[in-house]
């Protein structure tokens, strides 16, 4: 006879094995694919970025890195008030972090479309970046 | 007497799984491989299966994890401190949690099924659990505070994340049940500079490393 732990156990394994089956498809389906990335609403290549915004090297725990540097960037595509603002940064699988300008007047966004923050913790830096929201 | 023998446990699996933390982990990331999930789906449900069928003490494999996320914290190598961290700390709570109710002689897993079932479980729910855990503890001690519309948004991620541990627990913990079938008792004299001494080097490994590259 199999008692509760028996039966639930093994169950329960099934449906976190479903889940994570399922949500890895919907992961996978639902990606944007651009070559685009929109800052403040507006969509821009890479290199297009890279013409507008002043490069900078800041160093982070994983070495130094190269690109545009977020503040600049910012005032270049025409956000008003920087320093009142906050910024959500969204990736092609939906990852999203939102930062308030003391940390996004440190960041860089690479020629990989990485973005990095010399002092924050690794949570803050994501990667494929697709949008640039100010809010 | 027997606390301590527990508190000199909690210190040894602790430092164990802070070190493996750092050490492979981070060989790991510099590899690309996905760290995340082979450190929870292998090592840390190694270490926090095998405290519990050594020690059969409630309570063990949340201490082991303050240990091990403490020691994290001073990763001198590359990775994410912070979140590792407390990702590590969330971990030894949720499997104190998630076998709250299995008993400590491990009598319910005496099928291959149940094991591998449990292995699944344990190794999904700790790292998922660890992951929101460090999405929402992470913005709040060093960010600009919680967003919880990113939490949501990066969801079906975080649930889509779990399933390779997930996949390797099933894997490892019936392999880990293994042990049981070995006698690791050790004599006290020998007990005490066993589990202190591996627990100072550990500790001493990775802060003296970390102090020389700061």
């Amino acid at each position: 006879m199999f008692s509760g732990k028996e039966k639930i156990i093994p169950i329960l394994a099934m449906i976190v094995l479903l889940i994570g089956i399922f949500s890895t498809i919907y992961v996978y389906a639902t990606q944007i694919e651009t070559n685009t990335i929109k800052v403040n609403g507006q969509d821009y290549t890479l290199d297009q970025l890279f013409l507008i915004g002043e490069i900078r090297i800041i160093e982070t725990d994983e070495g130094e890195k190269t690109g545009i540097a977020l503040d600049d960037l910012m005032s270049k595509v025409g956000v008003g008030c920087t320093q009142c603002q906050k910024y959500t940064i969204k990736a092609k699988d939906k990852y999203q972090q939102t930062v308030d300008w003391d940390i996004m007047k440190t960041g860089i966004l690479t020629d990989y479309g990485r973005v990095y923050f010399p002092d924050t913790a690794h949570t803050f830096w994501v990667r494929d970046v697709i949008e640039i929201e100010v809010k | 007497m027997k606390n301590m023998k527990l508190a000199a446990g909690i210190l040894l699996f602790g430092s164990l799984w802070g070190f493996s933390e750092c050490i492979i982990g981070s060989s790991l990331n510099e590899l690309g491989l996905p760290t995340g999930a082979i450190m929870t789906g292998f090592f840390a449900i190694t270490f926090l299966v095998f405290s519990r069928l050594i020690y059969h003490k409630p309570g063990m494999q949340l201490g082991m994890g303050f240990v091990a996320g403490a020691l994290r914290l001073f990763n001198p190598f590359v990775g994410c401190h912070l979140c590792s961290a407390l990702a590590i700390m969330a971990e030894g709570v949720i499997f104190e949690v998630l076998w709250y109710k299995i008993s400590f002689d491990l009598s319910e897993f005496k099928s291959l099924n149940m094991q591998i079932s449990m292995g699944i479980v344990s190794a999904y729910f700790i790292y998922i659990g660890g992951y929101i855990m460090s999405q929402i503890l992470t913005p709040i001690i060093s960010g600009p505070g919680l967003f919880i519309e990113n939490l949501i948004v990066v969801l079906p991620n975080i649930l889509s994340s779990g399933l390779l541990p997930a996949l390797i627990g099933a894997a490892v913990l019936p392999m880990v049940l293994l042990i049981k079938k070995i006698d690791l008792r050790l004599k006290d004299r020998v007990y005490y500079p066993t589990t202190i001494g591996i627990s100072v080097f550990c500790w001493l490994f990775i802060v003296g490393y970390w102090l020389v590259l700061t």
